[in-house]
């Protein structure tokens, strides 16, 4: 009797603390990994004083970045922009102090996000915030963090259409609505007036997707969301072989594309397969059998490949690097800049001072980071891709802008 | 798309999960607390096969599309997550006297330690044994069942280890004495078994089967270093609706919540218009109802 007694407030007690643990795991979910770049005394930035460096310290901002899950190639990406970037800063200076970047890992999930920007915003008083990759993690980061202080948040590479709808969020990739209409003129161009497509569950998949529905012309044949990192998406793949379009469409991250390809393979499924740009890189290709995605085509918004000093910005990368950058690359780079340059110019090194200088109004929408209105002395960073230039030529219209890619994998 | 199709591939989904319940089942039932490093052991077990598969290479022959290597891999990834429990045990939760909540947080940061050595040593991106992807059975295609070898392989394969559990648990010592600690260790105590070392080979044996579910898993999906945490979820869902405590719950559990899960686009057939990215919460619904109904789970208190 009392066996069955402990047996039952042991179940008992078990199920409270699953709950229970279950919560703190999911919060926990994220794994810091402190990047203090920059040199000798970039401890000292980081201490906790309001104004996150002084004069006898480094000027310290800080950067939520996707170093884990989903979206990590995005975070690779990212990290050799702003290390190119910082490299460059520092061979000059701010008014004679080095740039500082305090890197925290989202683990590509809102609240890995939060619990980082957290962490930067509250210890490390950072007035200057470049987060985060994701669009959900970004729009998260903003309401949760950012909102109500006046810590200046850029984001480095979301794509998502809802950030144009928070005034204070600037971004410095375009926004994916060129991409979706990119993809609508594609697959009708190549023929097709059916299409099955499946999302990524969350900020980004759906404003894409939406602006897809909105651009397309011909009949949806089946349009369905499915979570980041489950193991097996074979239900997906089924239902999509089902309604009988051949042309399918996948918004959705790397991982998960190559889940879905596999699984396409082996169920013998043949069609044509379009992208969005998050669903491509060397991962997926390695990662899938050959043959498997022949003639698949792929939307990226591409930087201002034509101007001279993206090119200069280009082979410094490959010099450094040994490849050539991506163009999620150029836009980390041009955060690190734009955050460079907006201390310069700034009176002090707090947040609201940062908010006008780096040309933050009322009447832009969130999609424009609008450097042009900061006064621009002579740049430290002459060789890089300006922003103000980069902004200007994504902003002019980026649906003529988009490079249409047609990756042919491995034919 | 035929309900055949979505029967197979609930069959495949739910040998992997069934390696992993039965695990954390057996583990819970003698070593008395739920470990949460137990999606994570299924990680180790995959990435070591994965060293070993690199190392070791095809060894000539293969069976059901899988080379020789794999299954020498796969052995070797059971035995690493083994080797790897018993080192925790004995460094770590051994030593500890704070009960089994205490024990459960633990294993928690535990877990984390594990995912974070891997990532470590891997790298957080995603890889993929270097095995050639094969087609669908040709003679299986007309009734609208869509499996390749290698996922009659993963069937099979852990039929084999299910069984072999069973009859270890029903046939020999260890496993009669291992279900008698489960039932009462103290009265097992005093009858003279040393319950000591039966904890370590309930850990060799859980541990093992986790680590051959995670081979699997990288087989069927790919690598990555949240690949066993992200399964921790639903393993737990089947060992709570199986019946805490209960291996053979625990297999029974992890059957119908793999089977639930990829039978889901049923629901649509039939008219009810609820989507795939629902299937996780239909299956933690069910569990919830049966639990309602049952509250020892299905298979309660019997091992």
């Amino acid at each position: 009797m009392v066996d069955d007694i402990k047996r039952k407030l042991n179940r008992r007690n078990l199920i409270k603390a699953s709950g229970v643990a279950g919560i703190t795991a999911f919060a926990g979910c994220i794994s810091t990994s402190d990047d203090d770049s920059g040199d000798g005394d970039g401890g000292e930035g980081s201490d906790g004083s309001d104004s996150g460096g002084d004069e006898s310290g480094p000027y310290s901002i800080g950067m939520v970045d996707s170093l884990t899950g989903s979206l990590s190639a995005f975070g690779e990406r990212n990290q050799r922009g702003k290390d190119l970037a910082l490299g460059r800063v520092n061979e000059l200076g701010i008014n004679g102090q080095d740039l500082d970047i305090i890197v925290e890992d989202s683990g590509s999930e809102n609240q890995g996000g939060i619990s980082a920007a957290q962490k930067l915003v509250n210890q490390d008083s950072v007035p200057f915030l470049i987060g985060a990759v994701g669009s959900g993690v970004s729009i998260a980061i903003y309401e949760s963090v950012i909102q109500e202080t006046d810590v200046v948040q850029l984001s480095q590479n979301s794509t998502g259409l809802n950030l144009t709808d928070f005034p204070g969020l600037l971004r410095m990739s375009p926004t994916g609505r060129a991409q979706s209409l990119a993809l609508a003129n594609i697959i009708a161009d190549d023929g097709y007036d059916s299409v099955a497509l499946t999302y990524v569950n969350n900020d980004f998949g759906q404003s894409l997707t939406d602006a897809f529905v909105d651009a397309w012309d011909g009949e949806i044949a089946y349009n369905s969301a499915h979570d980041q990192e489950q193991s097996s998406y074979s239900s997906v793949m089924s239902e999509m072989n089902n309604s009988g379009a051949d042309a399918w469409l996948f918004i959705t991250y790397q991982a998960e594309f190559t889940t879905m390809v596999n699984e396409a393979f082996s169920s013998g499924y043949e069609a044509q397969f379009y992208g969005a740009d998050s669903a491509q890189g060397s991962g997926v290709l390695e990662g899938t059998p050959e043959g498997s995605m022949e003639g698949m085509k792929i939307t990226l918004p591409s930087a201002p490949i034509e101007q001279e000093n993206y090119q200069a910005f280009a082979s410094a990368f490959e010099e450094e690097y040994g490849q050539e950058p991506t163009s999620w690359a150029a836009y980390a780079y041009d955060c690190v800049i734009n955050a460079a340059l907006a201390i310069q110019a700034a009176d002090e090194f707090t947040g609201a001072a940062l908010q006008e200088t780096v040309g933050r109004s009322h009447d832009h929408r969130a999609s424009k980071c609008r450097p042009s209105r900061m006064r621009m002395r002579s740049s430290p960073t002459a060789g890089g891709p300006r922003t103000s230039t980069t902004r200007a030529s994504v902003a002019r219209s980026t649906s003529m802008r988009m490079a249409i890619r047609s990756a042919s994998y491995r034919s | 798309m035929s309900v055949l199709e979505l029967v197979a591939n609930g069959l495949i989904f739910s040998s992997i999960l069934v390696l992993g319940s039965i695990g954390l089942s057996l583990i819970y039932s003698i070593a008395n607390f739920a470990n949460f490093a137990h999606g994570d052991t299924m990680t180790v077990g995959a990435y070591s096969a994965l060293v070993t598969f690199g190392a070791v290479g095809g060894l000539g022959g293969s069976v059901l599309g899988l080379p020789y290597g794999f299954f020498v891999a796969l052995l070797v990834g059971a035995a690493m997550a083994a080797v790897v429990a018993i080192v925790t045990e004995k460094v770590v939760y051994e030593s500890l006297d704070i009960g089994s909540i205490g024990l459960l947080i633990t294993s928690i940061g535990i877990a984390f330690i594990y995912r974070g050595l891997i990532q470590i040593g891997f790298g957080a991106d995603f890889t993929r044994f270097d095995i050639v992807a094969l087609r669908p059975i040709e003679w299986l295609i007309p009734y609208g069942i869509r499996v390749t070898h290698h996922d009659v392989a993963i069937v099979i394969s852990a039929a084999v280890l299910v069984g072999g559990l069973h009859v270890l648990l029903q046939y020999t010592d260890l496993g009669r004495k291992m279900r008698a600690m489960a039932d009462n260790p103290d009265l097992a105590r005093i009858s003279g078994i040393r319950t000591k070392r039966i904890t370590l080979w309930t850990w060799v044996i859980g541990a093992g089967l986790a680590g051959a579910g995670g081979v699997f898993l990288g087989l069927f999906n790919q690598l990555a270093p949240r690949m066993g945490f992200n399964l921790l979820l639903l393993i737990f869902a089947a060992v709570i609706l199986g019946g805490i405590g209960s291996i053979y719950g625990a297999m029974l559990g992890g059957f119908l919540i793999g089977m639930i899960s990829q039978l889901t686009p049923v629901l649509e057939m039939v008219g009810i218009p609820i989507g795939i990215e629902y299937s996780n919460a239909i299956a933690f619904v069910i569990m919830v109802v049966v639990l309602l109904v049952r509250p020892t789970g299905i298979a309660g208190e019997a091992t």
